[in-house]
């Protein structure tokens, strides 16, 4: 089985070369029919307002929502963790299925845009984060599990796990060990 | 801790733009319609390149006031312009809180010999290209992004094509030539020994590659996909046609469905009238915005 990469727009094929780094098969998916034979998925950075306009087409995101509220593991970076959360500030629509609150863009605009030094999965990792969405509140059900001093950068409910940042972008082997227990079947998540 | 506008910062947010379609905008009103059509990123303009190529005369960085309201009026990224060479223009742009500067051939250049030093600016840069020498050299200045030239203005893409395919051959010369040989290359193509060696042990341009000058329908932004190019510019083939919104939100779709003809077919339905295109064979040597780059 396949992990499916969410291919609408953004870092994608970053996400591509951590699975290869892993030697998991991937698929890309750009309409409803991709979905199929898939095992796990992942949701890239990039523009959510522009991935929420692109789905609209064929409703991709129902169908998406389906399978990760059958249990599907499902990780989403940046704007993926947008897409995941059930509010944003700013009122835009997302997939909803994430007991958490983000705001887009709260740590700034690019010139604030920083690398910084984040616990997850008890390592402590620089990684990057883009016009990043703050994690502004979470729900009882949801465990952070990725901290940049003491804000909360990481969030995981059941088999979804959304970060702010790029782990796809430093590829580091904590983190694509990480990955590929956590595709397995989304119970490999590690707790603070 | 953390670090700000590391190269990896700057080069990340042009990888979280890739697949998508960034758009020429004049005022906030435009902004809106680019942001609600898909658009990944807006590009702030005093005047667009087919107006700048018909009413002549200097063309320079966008007045404060249309970017700060462009700036206030979306969510997405926001670009602008600064004159090649005019390192204040950039300087300025940087305090604005402008998240990408093009250090454009479209505007009229300020320097006839040097372009600005970008890793002094905290604020990442885009650079036209039609080489992969000119590319090198840019990248061996900071710019953390790379897109054709183009022709811009024009509504016409054979010279985005040309770009890419010498663009592509340069890289695949690099990537398949001897070690022994880099050197000569960097000599021959007149590029940074460095940047050509990067290309040569990673296999690729270290900075994401758009597509720009003259595209103006969705089989445009389609064909420069399937030519490589990691996303799309457009710049006056939105504004300038008959209605913008539905092109701009055909070129969007036409961007990711790249490699899908039957998508292709559908978002090209009733798209009102393009813009008027313009022979490049017609156009002066000295009215072609690509011979601007040193």
């Amino acid at each position: 089985m396949k992990t499916g990469v969410l291919a609408l727009q953004g870092s994608f094929f970053d996400h591509v070369k951590s699975l290869e780094l892993i030697n998991k098969e991937y698929k890309l998916i750009k309409s409803v029919t991709d979905l199929d034979n898939i095992d796990s998925l992942i949701l890239p950075g990039g523009e959510s307002t522009t991935m929420m306009k692109i789905q609209q087409n064929d409703d991709l995101f129902e169908s998406i929502k389906i399978k990760i509220n059958e249990g599907m593991p499902t990780l989403g970076t940046c704007a993926g963790l947008i897409l995941l959360a059930n509010d944003v500030i700013d009122g835009q629509t997302s997939i909803s299925c994430l007991n958490t609150v983000v705001e887009r863009n709260a740590y700034g605009r690019q010139n604030e845009s920083f690398e910084g030094l984040v616990n997850f999965n008890g390592n402590k990792e620089m990684y990057c984060f883009i016009r990043a969405p703050k994690i502004i509140s979470y729900g009882s059900t949801v465990t952070p599990i990725a901290l940049i001093e003491e804000e909360v950068v990481g969030v995981n409910e059941n088999n979804i796990v959304g970060l702010s940042f790029h782990p796809e972008l430093s590829n580091d082997n904590i983190y694509l060990e990480w990955l590929k227990n956590f595709l397995k079947d989304g119970l490999n998540v590690r707790s603070l | 801790m953390k670090i700000e506008s590391t190269f990896k910062i700057k080069k990340g947010l042009a990888e979280m733009l890739k697949g998508g379609v960034i758009m020429d905008v004049v005022n906030a009103e435009q902004a809106v319609i680019a942001e609600k059509s898909g658009a990944v990123a807006v590009m702030a303009l005093e005047r667009i390149p087919a107006d700048i190529r018909a009413e002549g005369g200097v063309a320079r960085m966008s007045s404060v006031e249309t970017i700060q309201e462009v700036i206030d009026s979306v969510s997405i990224p926001v670009m602008a312009k600064a004159r090649i060479g005019h390192f204040v223009e950039a300087q300025m742009l940087e305090s604005l809180g402008i998240d990408f500067i093009d250090e454009s051939e479209v505007l009229t250049p300020a320097d006839d010999k040097n372009h600005i030093y970008k890793h002094d600016i905290k604020t990442p840069f885009v650079n036209g290209a039609t080489d992969i020498g000119e590319a090198c050299r840019r990248i061996g200045e900071g710019a953390a992004m790379i897109r054709t030239k183009g022709e811009a203005g024009t509504g016409n893409v054979i010279e985005a094509v040309r770009h890419m395919r010498s663009m592509t051959d340069g890289i695949n010369k690099i990537i398949t030539a001897d070690v022994n040989s880099l050197m000569s290359i960097a000599k021959e193509v007149r590029a940074p020994f460095e940047v050509v060696k990067d290309i040569h042990e990673t296999k690729k341009l270290p900075v994401v590659n758009f597509a720009a000058g003259g595209i103006a329908t969705p089989a445009d932004a389609a064909l420069m996909m399937q030519l490589g190019c990691d996303g799309v510019f457009v710049g006056s083939g939105i504004f300038k046609s008959g209605d913008p919104k539905e092109r701009a939100e055909a070129i969007v779709i036409a961007t990711t469905n790249f490699d899908n003809p039957e998508k292709l077919v559908e978002v090209s339905k009733e798209l009102g009238e393009p813009m008027v295109g313009l022979n490049i064979d017609d156009l002066d040597e000295t009215e072609k915005l690509a011979k601007r780059g040193w």
